[in-house]
Parts: C-alpha cells; sequence; structure tokens
C-alpha cells in the first residue's frame, strides 16, 4: 500500500470519480422514475371503491336516525314568544278589556306601570283598586329606586 | 429548459409528464451522483434517486419558487441519504463504524468501483468521517458548491460549514497519513 509522506495534502490527490454505472443507466433511469410515479399517482386516491361501499351502508342508516331526531326535535319546540305577539296582535282591543275585566287579578308589582298609564283613561273595574291604595301601594314600593 | 419553464409546464395537466420527465434528465446525474458518494452501493443509489424523484413530483406543486429547483431537489437527496444510513444503522444494530466497514468493503470488492489504490483510499477515509460532514466534504469538494447554495441545503450555517470541511480535509489527511 502506498505511503503517504508526512507533507501530505489532499490537494495532492488528482479529484476523480472513482464510481461507475451500468452502461445506459442515466438513459434508462427517466422512464423507471415516471412508472413509479405513475404507481405512487395511483395510490393517492383517496377512497378506494371497495372501502367506501360499505362505508355509505353504515352511513345511510345512520343519516336516517339522525333526520328523524331532528325532525321530532323540531315538531315538538314550544311556540316561540314572537309567534305569541303576533297571536295577541290579532284580538282586538275590546276582547282583551273584556278578558282583563273577567279574569285578571292584578298584583301589587303591577302597579310599577301606573305612572305611564296616569294619562290614560283606565275602567276603575280593570283596576280594581282606589287611587288611595294605589298611592299607598306605589309609595311602598320605592319605584324611583327598583331597576326595570 | 429553464426551471421557470419546466414548473410552467408542469403545472398544467397537459404537459405535467412531459416537464417532468425533462426535469428528471436535467438533474438525474447530480442527484445520482450526490447519493452515490453517500451510499457507495449503486442499487441503493438508484433506488434511493428514484425514491428522491418520486417525492419530487409528489410535492413539486408546493415547491417555492423563493428557492432555487435544484437546492431544494438536493435538499430532499440529502434527507433521503442521511435517512437510508440511519436506517441501515438502526436495521443491524451496528455502530457507525460497522456500518462505515461495510461500506469501506465495497469499496474494495465492488465491480463497479474503479480508480487506483490512492483514489480508493480517500474513499475510504470519507467513510471514516460522521455522515453529515462527509456531506458537506462531499459538496465542497466534489460538487464544488459555494458555501451559500450549502447552507440552504442543510439549514446549517456558512461559518459552521466552513468549519466542518476544514476540519473534515485535515481528518482525511490524517487518515491517509497514517495508513
Amino acid at each position: 500500500m502506498t505511503k503517504m509522506n508526512k507533507d501530505f495534502k489532499l490537494s495532492d490527490i488528482p479529484k476523480h470519480n472513482v464510481y461507475q454505472v451500468p452502461e445506459g443507466y442515466f438513459d434508462r433511469l427517466p422512464a423507471r422514475v415516471m412508472e413509479r410515479t405513475a404507481a405512487a399517482e395511483k395510490q393517492q386516491v383517496p377512497w378506494r371503491p371497495g372501502l367506501w361501499r360499505p362505508v355509505r351502508l353504515a352511513l345511510a342508516p345512520l343519516l336516517m336516525l339522525l333526520l328523524v331526531f331532528v325532525g321530532v326535535y323540531l315538531t315538538n319546540q314550544p311556540a316561540q314568544p314572537e309567534d305569541q305577539v303576533l297571536n295577541l296582535a290579532r284580538v282586538s282591543e275590546t276582547e282583551i278589556m273584556d278578558y282583563l275585566s273577567s279574569y285578571a287579578i292584578l298584583e301589587s308589582s303591577d302597579f310599577a306601570e301606573l305612572n305611564n298609564l296616569r294619562e290614560q283613561e283606565l275602567p276603575a273595574e280593570l283596576l280594581n283598586v282606589t287611587p288611595t291604595a294605589a298611592e299607598e301601594e306605589l309609595e311602598y314600593y320605592h319605584l324611583n329606586d327598583i331597576d326595570y | 429548459m429553464e426551471d421557470k419553464e419546466l414548473l410552467e409546464k408542469f403545472a398544467q395537466p397537459e404537459s405535467r409528464n412531459l416537464a417532468f420527465n425533462q426535469l428528471v434528465r436535467k438533474y438525474q446525474q447530480k442527484v445520482y451522483w450526490h447519493i452515490r458518494k453517500m451510499v457507495i452501493d449503486h442499487e441503493d443509489a438508484d433506488d434511493l434517486t428514484q425514491e428522491v424523484f418520486v417525492k419530487v413530483w409528489k410535492n413539486l406543486e408546493n415547491f417555492r419558487q423563493g428557492s432555487q429547483l435544484y437546492t431544494w431537489i438536493y435538499r430532499i437527496a440529502t434527507n433521503e441519504c442521511l435517512t437510508f444510513l440511519s436506517n441501515k444503522k438502526r436495521r443491524f444494530f451496528l455502530p457507525i463504524h460497522d456500518v462505515a466497514a461495510e461500506l469501506s468493503e465495497k469499496i474494495d470488492t465492488s465491480p463497479d468501483i474503479s480508480g487506483d489504490e490512492i483514489q480508493r483510499k480517500l474513499q475510504k477515509a470519507l467513510l471514516r468521517l460522521p455522515d453529515k460532514q462527509r456531506l458537506v466534504f462531499n459538496m465542497k469538494y466534489y460538487d464544488e458548491m459555494k458555501y451559500e447554495e450549502m447552507s440552504e441545503i442543510l439549514g446549517t450555517s456558512v461559518g459552521a460549514l466552513k468549519a466542518s470541511y476544514h476540519l473534515a480535509v485535515k481528518k482525511i489527511e490524517e487518515f491517509l497519513k497514517q495508513d
């Protein structure tokens, strides 16, 4: 084996590629790469039909159940407050007054609105309270201190 | 064909295959020799080269044109080499010098490795370097790459690469003197 001298430098060795390839290797390589890219592209198909079919079959009844559940849930929902407002709007004022005169029992808290209603003409039978009693109630609740 | 034109053609489905074929023809030798110098064996280099181009094919659409195409391909090739060598060591539960010894033996016995005695000794000396230092040495010494390009490929600073290369040269010269 050749012995290197003490002052040996890498630059003393000529730069040479010692590796070889089979003849025509680089002529064939592009075609072989293209074969592999074509195969890789086929593998990239996200759902193979063989896998997708049972998944679809399993999803169908689940979807049906979900639709039934949503349908039942929506039909059992109580009427929304907006609907109630709309319904009340359809009732005539006379009917409301008749109803309140006959059935309504006013609570003390209802007097809170008396200030707003003072200017309006309200039938005495509707309020079912004397002006003096109403004033006393107002004093008792200190309405100015209550936040609404 | 320029890289920009290749990429434009690759983006169009009707010219995709043709553009990629030209890309492989343009870069196949650089990629192959880069890999071959690292893994030594032709069959391994052949398999890895194809694997690199399959990865290029799959990811070329995501390639950002801010960097050069060939440095991007080099980076893929470099990663493939390092992963291959790392797996090789792990698979056989061999410490680093045993894989180096196996590759060193191939330099003596493989029919597709030529060169005189000094050239073979140089290749064996290279195998004593850690893989990443060997990469740095190959890229600078054989591929005559600029440090800035190497830095982009290896994600290491220019200063560190310069230091690594000079250290590699010193080690190789020492190895050659010893034998």
